[in-house]
C-alpha cells in the first residue's frame, strides 16, 4: 500500500482543493481545531489531576468524571473533524513531517492509556470513587494521560513551524517605510 | 506603534529569541496549555452558575478550587505574551487581531475579577443556591463567550491581513 499516493489522492480531492483556495476556511478550521484541544486538554487534565489525587480525594472520582468527560469528548470530536480537514487540505506535506507523524504516535499512546483505564484499571474504581486513596494505576494513567496530551499539542505547534510552507512567519515589514 | 515595534525589534533580547528558531514554537506551546487550563477552569465555573456541573457542591467551593487556576494560568500566559511580543514584535504589535484580543482581554479579566469580588461579599447567599438566577447565568454565558474570543483573536493573529482586510495595519503602505 502505497500511503504517499493515497496522500496525493487526498490531497487532489475537490474538499482539499476547496479549503485550499478559500480565504477564510484555513483559518477558521485552525481556530475551531485550537478551541477543541483546549476543551479537551482542559477538561481532561482536570480528571487527571484527580485520579493523582489532586486537590485530594475529597470529591467523588464519578462525578467528576461525569462532569467533565462528555466536554472532552465533544472537544475531541471538533479537534479531530478539523484536524482531518487540515490534514486533507495539504495530506502530502503532512504526511511526509516528523512532528505530525509524532503527534499521531502521542495521540494512539493518549487512546491506549485511555482503554487500559477504562477496561482494566477503573473496573474496581467505585472502591476508591471518594475518600479513599486511588490506586498506583490509576495515578500512573492520570500522569501518562498529562504527559501525552501535553506532547500532543507541542508537536501540533512544532508542526506548524517544520511543514515547509508557514502561516506562521509573520508578514515581513518594512517598518522604516510603513508611512 | 511602528517605531516602538520596530525599536523592540532591533533589541538584543528580540534578536535572541528571534535567532533561536525554537523559542518561540515552545514558548507558543506552553501558552496554549495555559489557555486551556484558564479557559476551562472558567467554563467549570460558569457550567456551576448554570447547575450543569458540580452540583454537589457550592459555587463558592467550586470558585475556590478553580480561581487560583484562572489567575495562575493568567500569569503565564502574560509571561509568555510578552516574550511573543518581544520575539515577533511586527507580528503581534501591527495587527488588528492583537489589539481586539488585548480589548476583549481586558473585559475579561475586569469581569472574572469583578465576580470574584462580588462572590467574596455574598457566600452566604452562594451556598445555598443551586441553579443562578437568568441574568447571572447570561452574565456568566457572556464572560465565556468574551474568553472564547480572546482565542479566536489570538489564533488570527497568524493570518492578520487575510482575514480583516483593510482592517489590518499590514496592509498600510
Amino acid at each position: 500500500m502505497d500511503l504517499m499516493a493515497i496522500a496525493q489522492g487526498i490531497e487532489a480531492s475537490g474538499i482539499a482543493t476547496a479549503i485550499r483556495d478559500s480565504i477564510y476556511a484555513g483559518p477558521i478550521i485552525n481556530v475551531f481545531h485550537v478551541i477543541g484541544v483546549v476543551l479537551v486538554f482542559g477538561t481532561i487534565s482536570i480528571v487527571d489531576l484527580r485520579l493523582l489525587g489532586f486537590p485530594g480525594n475529597g470529591r467523588s472520582l464519578s462525578l467528576v468524571t461525569h462532569d467533565l468527560l462528555k466536554w472532552t469528548w465533544i472537544g475531541f470530536a471538533v479537534a479531530a473533524v478539523t484536524g482531518v480537514l487540515m490534514f486533507t487540505a495539504n495530506a502530502t506535506t503532512f504526511y511526509i513531517n516528523t512532528e505530525f507523524r509524532l503527534k499521531l504516535v502521542a495521540l494512539a499512546l493518549a487512546g491506549i492509556n485511555m482503554f487500559i483505564y477504562e477496561l482494566i484499571t477503573a473496573r474496581h474504581a467505585d472502591l476508591w470513587d471518594k475518600d479513599v486513596p486511588t490506586p498506583t494505576a490509576a495515578k500512573l494513567a492520570g500522569a501518562l494521560s498529562l504527559i501525552f496530551w501535553v506532547a500532543v499539542i507541542f508537536l501540533g505547534r512544532w508542526i506548524g513551524y517544520t511543514k515547509g510552507f508557514n502561516f506562521d512567519i509573520p508578514v515581513e515589514l518594512d517598518l522604516e517605510n510603513l508611512f | 506603534m511602528n517605531e516602538f515595534a520596530a525599536w523592540l525589534a532591533g533589541t538584543s533580547l528580540s534578536n535572541t529569541i528571534a535567532a533561536n528558531l525554537w523559542v518561540i514554537p515552545l514558548v507558543q506551546s506552553i501558552h496554549i496549555v495555559a489557555i486551556a487550563v484558564v479557559f476551562v477552569s472558567l467554563f467549570v465555573v460558569v457550567l456551576r452558575i448554570w447547575g450543569w456541573a458540580g452540583r454537589d457542591q457550592s459555587l463558592s467551593a467550586t470558585s475556590d478550587r478553580f480561581m487560583p487556576f484562572i489567575w495562575g494560568a493568567l500569569a503565564v500566559l502574560v509571561i509568555t505574551g510578552v516574550m511573543m511580543v518581544i520575539g515577533e514584535p511586527a507580528r503581534e504589535l501591527i495587527s488588528f487581531s492583537f489589539w481586539a484580543k488585548m480589548a476583549l482581554l481586558g473585559i475579561g479579566i475586569l469581569t472574572v475579577f469583578g465576580f470574584q469580588r462580588h462572590l467574596a461579599g455574598h457566600r452566604e447567599q452562594w451556598e445555598t443556591t443551586l441553579v443562578a438566577q437568568p441574568s447571572t447565568r447570561l452574565l456568566a454565558a457572556l464572560t465565556l463567550l468574551v474568553w472564547l474570543g480572546v482565542i479566536v483573536m489570538g489564533r488570527l493573529i497568524a493570518w492578520d491581513a487575510r482575514i480583516w482586510g483593510s482592517l489590518s495595519p499590514q496592509l498600510v503602505g
